[in-house]
């Protein structure tokens, strides 16, 4: 449960230069890399998986998500373990920058504004003094429906 | 985790919960009414047992504001006290309601609880009236077919993830949570002993820690055993449905079943229990669609008339074994060695055991039915059965004699959160790999193995052993290297052996199985994942899928034994 309506508590994380946001309700934690199990027969965004305190969870490379080149990752580089229902999932960002408040009056939707990103994962735009923050749609990035796109393995 | 006291949504579970047990038990206590229909006396007994598990539906339904639900069950108790106390004699139509009026009854609970439709009751009602008062007044006997048509209860529903625990096992936890929290301090104990450097007898501590070390062992494993029993369920819940599915089955085709039941009692992990109805369903409908012949035809046979069906489950060793066996007429080898040679799947000409036979009734798309009858013909085959009996670890098997009957036997795993494991190694990761479907493992050198333009095989056993590589197979990529040998774990399932290319033998070890996120989706041939011991993941291998994968394979022959290069 939101606690204020006015404002929105957002997570917000570097990606390929641009600045997203998530729901900090949606974040279970945010860990350093960790060895990462590789699972066969998934779809060139899924990492793997690794073991979180006995829990099994897949890692997304959030950069192939989102249709943006691959890096190798680098220092700053952290997994946010997002929650999905009663599943959690982690991934891979380039930097984890701060918490903010955007009010709920600075988030616009985010339609034709964005290009070169795989807009149907975007949730809305915020804005915070004059930074623009892409709000994601962690449902959409990480939740039931991306399996369906196991099919097209050959994609890699 | 927070939870409000008065959660609605957990009291509907539990209303869920109850309310099937209670289904159950009306089911159970109709069929024993069914028989008493010819005499029109009703066991007082049963009647009020009947009463009782209409009245606790109801009494629950209010309380959760379910007044279909309620005001339903209130009708039906009605005409049951009606019967009570004598003003309604007991006549077949009058059971045929019931049973009608129960159906009804799960359908408006499921409405309320999951908000699916309410079903239409009018015309029940219209006929609940008349039976009771024709029969009220008249004790008429004519018989009146209720053409309901009785939906399984299959479609698509939310299974509650609640369990019912026998306090004593509970108790049994506490008790060994109680030993784990004593060796806990014992253990703290004396590691501060040992960091401050308090004692003049160190090695006396560490004698003491190691007995403290030993005594965590056992009491873990116990409690490992002791959770893995408060999980296990009996199997009665999924049998109990089968004498109503049986007598209503026999009922639509004409036939005379008297369904046995041996059992009941044997404990199997809750996950299993809930799976295992499906199968075990389309199995009965089986032998009561293929295997019992019809009354007539068994006289002709000299066969008793009434045809009959065995369902048993018993453990063996670390597992349970589920029967369901009927007297019918068997399977027609004849027409299944036709079929075969029709489909491809045999050559012409070749010898071919029974049992070999037997194993093509599970490639897909073998149906030997010349009638495709409209309760086994949904597009369900022989091999989905096994698939979905496969995917809870578990194998089976038929048996048939010509004229005397079929048996398929259900191999199932006691509980499907601990198994013992081989550990190998592919492409840098390690596997784990079932034992249970692990027949043996070999080294072998490079030069053994004959290529062909259906994949790589071995000659192991005087049999050609097809082989999958791991690396390959799961998309690894790596080159293999063969130079030491090459390693093979053959594998065994449903009748057949694959041998496995991997890398390394790591060892065998006892796991706890833990699902795979649903987020990253079933992958073909993984079952699930494990933590070892150092806290690294190792993913667990689902070998009835690789076979099954193997043979659908360019070129490769199902039958189990005789593996023909083309």
């Amino acid at each position: 449960m939101r606690t204020t309506s006015e404002t929105l508590q957002v997570v917000v994380f570097a990606l390929a230069g641009n600045e997203f946001g998530i729901d900090i309700v949606q974040v279970r934690e945010i860990d350093r890399l960790m060895p990462i199990t590789r699972v066969p027969r998934v779809p060139a965004h899924v990492e793997g998986i690794v073991n979180l305190r006995g829990q099994l969870v897949p890692i997304v490379d959030l950069r192939t998500r989102l249709g943006i080149p691959h890096t190798e990752p680098t220092k700053t580089a952290r997994i946010i373990v997002a929650e999905i229902g009663p599943r959690s999932i982690g991934m891979i960002v380039d930097e984890v920058r701060e918490v903010v408040r955007i009010p709920v009056d600075q988030i616009a939707d985010s339609e034709g504004v964005l290009e070169g990103l795989a807009n149907e994962f975007i949730g809305a735009l915020g804005k915070v003094d004059e930074r623009l923050i892409i709000l994601l749609d962690v449902e959409r990035v990480l939740g039931p429906e991306a399996p369906a796109d196991l099919t097209d393995k050959g994609s890699t | 985790m927070s939870e409000e006291p008065f959660d609605r949504a957990e009291l509907i579970r539990y209303f869920k919960d109850e309310s099937d047990e209670l289904l159950q038990q009306l089911d159970a206590d109709l069929l024993k009414l069914e028989p008493l229909a010819a005499s029109s006396q009703a066991d007082p007994e049963i009647v009020n047992s009947i009463f009782r598990s209409l009245h606790t539906i109801k009494g629950s339904a209010g309380m959760l504001e379910l007044h279909d639900v309620s005001t339903f069950a209130h009708r039906l108790e009605n005409v049951c006290d009606s019967v009570r106390n004598g003003r309604l004699p007991l006549s077949g139509n009058l059971i045929e309601i019931l049973f009608e009026g129960r159906d009804l009854l799960t359908a408006f609970i499921r409405a309320g609880t999951e908000g699916a439709q309410a079903p239409p009751s009018a015309g029940f009602t219209e006929r609940l009236e008349a039976v009771v008062q024709r029969h009220t007044r008249t004790g008429d006997e004519e018989a009146q077919h209720v053409a309901a048509e009785r939906a399984g209860g299959s479609a698509g529903k939310v299974r509650p993830r609640t369990i019912r625990v026998d306090i004593a096992r509970l108790d049994v936890l506490l008790d060994l949570v109680g030993e784990l929290v004593i060796t806990k301090n014992r253990i703290v104990q004396i590691s501060t002993m040992l960091t401050r450097g308090e004692t003049a007898d160190p090695a006396g501590l560490i004698a003491e820690l190691s007995t403290a070390a030993a005594l965590l062992a056992r009491t873990s494993a116990d409690l490992q055993e002791a959770v893995m029993h408060a999980r296990m369920v009996r199997i009665a819940g999924v049998f109990e449905r089968f004498p109503r599915v049986v007598r209503d089955l026999a009922k639509s085709r004409g036939k005379e079943i008297e369904l046995t039941i041996e059992g009941s009692e044997t404990d199997l992990d809750k996950t299993i229990v809930d799976e295992i109805g499906e199968p075990l369903m389309h199995l009965v409908r089986n032998c009561v669609d293929h295997g019992i012949e019809s009354p007539k035809r068994r006289r002709e046979c000299g066969k008793e008339p009434a045809g009959k069906i065995e369902l048993r489950a018993a453990h063996e060793g670390n597992s349970v074994v589920v029967q369901i066996g009927d007297d019918g007429s068997g399977v027609d080898l004849e027409r299944v060695r036709e079929r075969g040679l029709a489909l491809g799947l045999i050559a012409a000409g070749a010898q071919h055991s029974e049992r070999e036979l037997l194993e093509l009734l599970f490639v897909p798309g073998f149906s030997t039915a010349r009638s495709v009858s409209e309760l086994s013909g949904r597009g369900v085959g022989m091999d989905v059965v096994r698939r979905a009996i496969g995917r809870l670890s578990g194998t089976l098997e038929v048996a048939s004699r010509p004229g005397l009957g079929t048996t398929f036997t259900i191999r199932l795993p006691l509980t499907l959160a601990i198994l013992g494991a081989l550990l190998v190694r592919i492409a840098g990761e390690l596997y784990a790999i079932p034992l249970d479907a692990v027949s043996e493992s070999l080294r072998l050198d490079a030069e053994q193995i004959e290529r062909s333009e259906s994949g790589d095989a071995v000659m192991h056993r005087d049999r050609l052993l097809p082989l999958i590589r791991g690396a390959e197979f799961f998309e690894l990529g790596g080159v293999p290297d063969y130079s030491k040998g090459v390693l093979i774990v053959v594998l065994r399932a449903a009748n057949r052996e694959v041998g496995l290319i991997v890398d390394e033998f790591v060892g065998d070890q006892e796991i706890v199985v833990k699902p795979l996120s649903e987020l990253v989706g079933p992958i073909a041939g993984i079952a699930g994942g494990t933590i070892l011991g150092d806290g690294s993941i190792a993913l667990i291998l689902d070998p009835s899928v690789m076979i099954s994968e193997v043979d659908r394979g360019p070129g490769s022959i199902v039958v189990s034994g005789t593996m023909h290069q083309r």
